[in-house]
């Protein structure tokens, strides 16, 4: 180590290069004596785990993923035989075409892009607005801001909130399932960090030289400065709405307003088949071997659901992921 | 432009830099702040009906005060503990083994060298974050059923017996808390990863010249980095541990899983809202666990502002 401290910062560089560079050619034996080198291959040797880390995760996190689409596109027959396992097997559409046969669903579809797309609008306009506001000096401004986090630690809990929106007839609506939990708190400091951390403060300066007013100031220039934390906020309000099913599970009786994911939960998430398909299949032929059938039929149709549900949000994800994986970081660093 | 040359900014403060109109800034708030007073403030005045007797046609003012007796019926109810455990312990758990996967995960994905593989990695980790509450209760009823689940298949062709994983109570907790991983480990890499690319890179510079192998930069440099943020974040999730993951918990439970199932936030929903009847129970159970939740985030925050490390207010 003492002999180290004594060469020029130049030349151990070099010293540390050399190997690197080769070690992607040709390996050396006599190189091996050296200690940089040492260095270097506990480094190629932690480079090499590493991938092969995770390149299992990946396989852990896509196989599934993987798997449903290609078992929804397959046979009953074979997904019940266990044959589903790299490739579709007997492709067919026999699922799809169950599902959307089925009038309910389709209306479920409309009601959720109705509240996702109404509901995100919404959303983002008001939390934008306040979002501006709280990166301003104000009078009042900290009672402002602990009104907002108070409620990130304490609410009024389940049935209080559940009878008081009784109590203002919200119950059973469509506008409740747009403007319930329509400002999120902690997408609100997200949005604030971001506008404080990347709108520069010479502009606010020179607006207010100008004689120009807050709502100008807001609208003019906030507003084009923020592309990028407005995807992230309709990314993150549309994906948690379109997700929902508590909410409507909870508010809403009438089941012509209920959204897709309440109606999934019927198909999906029960323990045996027959009551989902009864409910779904209704008009199977009357022998065994047409409930069989149905049966499976019912079993496809539910990978189905889960590609036709989940694909919308998946989508908006990857077209956005450019500017939201930015907009989060610079969003939640300070937050 | 021009003009603001003219002005320092420090000149600009002192004679109060001000837009002329902040009326705008309140009127900008007003309807981020009735929101939040209509969903968060007017229920938590509703909150009272846990020390009264609630009917509905005396609704929550005018029904008949009954001091404490919600909550003590609930501290004596006979499933009290093991609801009150089993909340608990899976929260606990779930803590316990999901916190540390995403920094591990950051740190990894930060170490690694090939820049396309790192970005393609980054996109799919994110992916399943996306999946809904419902969705992977149903991908668990399918991949883990008995009769064609590709689980139990393959527990089989490996010469195994096939478990009925849904109704065994031993393994809702499994299977609750590794969905969950598999679903947000990646997500929660964000904010690690953002801490991570923002150390100065000149730190990794000279510690790679003093010889400094990648693990011992990740144990001297990105660690002591990401403590802080990982500090933060503890924080926020104490306050979960006794909180309710009611929704996925709900489309888990089977009459089979209940003794491990059976957390409190399910049954303040099944009570509450699904028999409709006891409204003044349910909401004292509720304000019980949020009194419980809030003072462990303040505790906790206060024992880690004692000993120095990072705290949240």
């Amino acid at each position: 180590m003492q002999a180290k401290v004594l060469e020029t910062p130049k030349k151990m560089k070099e010293r540390l290069r050399v190997p690197r560079i080769r070690a992607t050619s040709v390996r050396a034996p006599e190189m091996k004596k050296n200690t940089a080198i040492k260095g270097t291959r506990s480094d190629r040797i932690f480079d090499a785990v590493n991938l092969v880390v995770w390149i299992v995760l990946l396989f852990i996190i896509l196989y599934p993923l993987y798997l449903i689409v290609i078992s929804s596109v397959s046979d009953p027959t074979a997904i019940h035989a266990g044959k589903v396992l790299f490739l579709p097997v007997d492709f067919s559409l026999m699922g799809y075409e169950a599902v959307f046969a089925q009038k309910e669903i389709w209306n479920s579809y409309l009601n959720s892009i109705f509240y996702t797309v109404v509901g995100s609008g919404i959303s983002v306009a008001i939390t934008l607005a306040a979002a501006y506001a709280l990166t301003r000096k104000f009078i009042g401004k900290s009672v402002v801001n602990f009104i907002f986090i108070f409620t990130m630690f304490f609410n009024g809990g389940l049935i209080p909130t559940f009878l008081t929106m009784r109590d203002m007839h919200l119950y059973n609506t469509r506008t409740i399932m747009i403007i319930i939990n329509c400002v999120s708190v902690w997408n609100l400091m997200i949005a604030r960090t971001y506008i404080s951390s990347t709108v520069p403060n010479e502009l606010y300066e020179a607006a207010v030289i100008d004689g120009s007013n807050h709502f100008r100031y807001f609208f003019k220039m906030v507003l084009p400065l923020s592309g990028t934390i407005i995807a992230v906020l309709c990314v993150y309000y549309g994906v948690s709405r379109w997700n929902d099913y508590f909410t409507a599970l909870v508010y809403i009786r009438n089941r012509a307003l209920l959204p897709l994911q309440t109606i999934l939960r019927e198909v999906l998430a029960t323990l045996t088949t027959s009551t989902t398909t009864d409910s779904f299949f209704d008009a199977y032929e009357g022998n065994v071997q047409g409930m069989v059938d149905a049966i499976r039929k019912a079993e496809v149709a539910k990978y189905c659901c889960i590609v036709i549900s989940t694909g919308p949000a998946v989508v908006l994800y990857v077209f956005m992921q450019k500017y939201f994986v930015k907009g989060v970081m610079i969003g939640s660093l300070k937050g | 432009m021009t003009d603001t040359s003219r002005y320092s900014s420090r000149s600009l403060r002192r004679v109060g830099l001000r837009l002329h109109n902040d009326w705008q800034l309140y009127v900008l708030l007003i309807p981020a702040l009735v929101m939040i007073i209509i969903f968060s403030y007017v229920p938590m005045y509703g909150v009272q009906i846990v020390f009264r007797d609630y009917k509905a046609a005396f609704g929550i003012t005018g029904s008949k005060w009954v001091g404490l007796k919600n909550f003590t019926d609930f501290l004596q109810g006979p499933y009290f503990a093991r609801r009150l455990s089993n909340t608990f312990l899976l929260n606990l758990y779930g803590l316990a083994i999901g916190f540390p996967i995403p920094v591990v995960m950051a740190i990894l994905l930060n170490q690694m060298n090939k820049p396309r593989f790192k970005k393609l990695t980054q996109t799919a980790i994110y992916v399943p974050h996306f999946i809904s509450t419902v969705v992977m209760a149903g991908i668990l009823y399918l991949f883990f059923s008995p009769t064609n689940g590709i689980v139990n298949y393959l527990i089989e062709t490996l010469g195994g017996k096939s478990i009925y994983f849904m109704i065994e109570p031993g393994w809702f907790r499994t299977l609750f808390i590794g969905s969950d991983i598999w679903q947000h480990a990646g997500w929660n890499t964000i904010l690690y990863i953002a801490v991570l690319t923002g150390i100065d890179p000149e730190l990794y510079e000279a510690a790679t010249i003093d010889g400094a192998t990648k693990s011992r930069r990740i144990w001297h440099i990105d660690i002591p980095h990401l403590i802080p943020v990982a500090t933060m974040m503890l924080i926020l999730s104490c306050g979960s541990l006794l909180g309710s993951n009611t929704d996925k918990a709900l489309l888990m439970q089977t009459s089979g899983n209940l003794p491990t199932s059976d957390i409190i936030g399910v049954y303040v929903y099944t009570q509450g809202l699904v028999k409709g009847t006891q409204f003044s129970f349910t909401a004292a159970i509720g304000l019980f666990m949020n009194v419980i939740s809030f003072v462990m985030v303040i505790s906790v925050n206060w024992i880690s502002r004692k000993l120095g490390e990072t705290s949240l207010f």
